[in-house]
């Protein structure tokens, strides 16, 4: 058992989350850094289909009533050893700080977070407030069971850092092109492509809202169509909203472009203020980058 | 011919027209239903919305050109007729926040509104947005409102809303723009449930009022 203490700012339960039913008004959802989360659950010794912690700008304090072995990736929190499994004794208090460079840190409990499953997963999902064991983020009080999903030993050592992601800005991201191309005028894409786009600090699961200072986009209407992560939609205004793990399933606005799935990790870890450019790719690097991302989760395999 | 569109490297977007029409949802459906049968290798979701249908894939399996050429093949090719299931009703007790503001925008006493809104059948044209969200039309000509200047942050659940030629029903609480114009008991959206939403695309609906 895991007592929580003091719940953070914005902690919720996530794992790979609930994809396939987005046709019913349902976000795959799952951690907006899936690679982050993906490599916390190796390095636990967890089963990738765990559930973990997702931390948002500063995490939750916890009280172990067990000898655990935790491991926490994705952004830094002060006062925490990172990237790598380590033990926490009986009746100890761990406290994950205030989370920098990132945005986002995950907390796997070796054996995984034991809450009910929800449509088949046992993330929380904002939009629709259920899952994640409590319908909500995490709040004093709450207590956490600890599941038995380990099938390995945890992994000795710490996660090389040529095996990760970059966690700092200013990013560079990959997009591909659409799907909506023809909304825009022929070289709208490049015109974005050639701006620094500034991350604002309207940032939650569902997504990213960024400004272009300099450049105004136009579109034309589009009638409502499905979303996937990664896409941006151009507002009227011309402002770009870009889609997190807990999207609305399907939009209004016009997408440019698409983030590369290997990309949305280092989205997930932008913060207010950050600069990000997109550049284009085609989807054969975009598939490599792809291969790449996830060959680094085989480590010591 | 459709038009078909990575959205970006795990998925594509068949966009089978551009317009609010039975007709192309018909079409969106029975390509649905045929890619279920046909079960392209790689393909693992689709979602229809309006005119168009995501198609998402494995791409440890199968890439945007293989898979487009399986949805090309298709093309021409489909069953397509329009939605005709049973009618569910949806009892709606019309006292919505925004009636008043409605009915004065569109010249109308609010007793016309609920007429007018409860005077027809809508069509499922897509269930997004947000969890169970059934967006439906069309809207009677004289019942088209813009969608408010600013949104509410909360609409509660069973809210019965229009905006455009649009009328939608908010399944979970959730932020919202639309003109809400009544409610409705009924339940919607339920983890519980299979399926968990009580709508889909191309089930059909009507507005019975209530008091």
């Amino acid at each position: 058992m895991i007592e929580v203490i003091n719940g953070g700012r914005w902690t919720t339960i996530q794992d790979r989350g609930r994809p396939g039913l987005e046709r019913f008004g349902i976000p795959a959802g799952g951690a907006a850094d899936w690679f982050a989360a993906a490599a916390a659950n190796r390095l636990a010794g967890n089963h990738e289909g765990a559930a973990l912690l997702e931390c948002t700008t500063a995490g939750p304090t916890l009280r172990f009533n067990a000898d655990s072995v935790v491991a926490i990736t994705g952004g830094k929190p002060a006062g925490t050893v990172d990237w790598q499994a380590s033990s926490v004794a009986r009746d100890s208090i761990l406290t994950i700080g205030a989370i920098t460079p990132g945005l986002r840190a995950y907390v796997a409990v070796r054996g995984g977070v034991d809450v009910p499953l929800v449509l088949g997963s046992r993330a929380f999902c904002q939009r629709g407030a259920f899952g994640g064991g409590f319908g909500r983020p995490l709040a004093e009080g709450d207590r956490l069971v600890v599941g038995d999903l380990q099938v390995s030993e945890p992994l000795a050592g710490p996660w090389p850092s040529s095996h990760r992601p970059p966690l700092g800005g200013p990013w560079e991201v990959r997009v591909i092109a659409g799907p909506h191309t023809d909304a825009f005028d022929g070289v709208a894409l490049e015109r974005l492509t050639a701006v620094a786009c500034r991350i604002t600090p309207a940032i939650d699961r569902m997504g990213v809202r960024l400004e272009t200072p300099g450049l105004r986009l136009h579109s034309q209407e589009i009638l409502t169509t499905p979303l996937t992560a990664g896409a941006i939609q151009v507002t009227p205004s011309g402002g770009l909203i870009l889609m997190l793990a807990d999207h609305p399933t399907t939009g209004g606005y016009p997408v440019i472009a698409t983030v590369i799935a290997a990309d949305l990790p280092a989205l997930a870890q932008a913060r207010p203020g950050d600069t990000v450019r997109f550049r284009e790719v085609d989807a054969a690097e975009a598939t490599r980058a792809w291969r790449r991302l996830t060959s680094w989760l085989q480590l010591g395999r | 011919m459709w038009h078909i569109a990575p959205a970006g490297d795990q998925a594509l977007l068949v966009r089978l027209g551009t317009a609010i029409a039975p007709e192309l949802l018909g079409q969106v459906l029975a390509l649905d239903r045929a890619l279920q049968d046909s079960r392209p290798s790689g393909l693992l979701s689709t979602v229809a919305a309006y005119a168009s249908l995501l198609c998402r894939f494995d791409p440890g399996v199968t890439d945007t050109a293989r898979l487009e050429a399986s949805i090309r093949a298709l093309e021409g090719h489909l069953d397509a007729s329009i939605p005709s299931g049973a009618v569910v009703d949806i009892p709606t007790r019309y006292d919505g926040p925004d009636l008043a503001d409605v009915a004065l925008t569109k010249h109308l006493k609010p007793a016309d509104v609920v007429n007018l809104h409860a005077s027809r059948e809508y069509l499922v044209y897509c269930v997004g947005f947000a969890p169970g969200f059934a967006y439906c039309g069309s809207l009677p000509d004289g019942l088209s409102v813009p969608r408010l200047a600013s949104p509410r942050t909360r609409v509660p659940a069973g809210s019965v809303g229009i905006a455009g030629r649009q009328t939608g029903i908010y399944a979970v609480e959730s932020p919202g723009g639309w003109n809400l114009i009544g409610r409705t008991t009924l339940r919607l959206f339920d983890t519980a449930a299979d399926p968990p939403a009580r709508f889909k695309a191309g089930d059909r609906l009507r507005f019975v009022p209530v008091t």
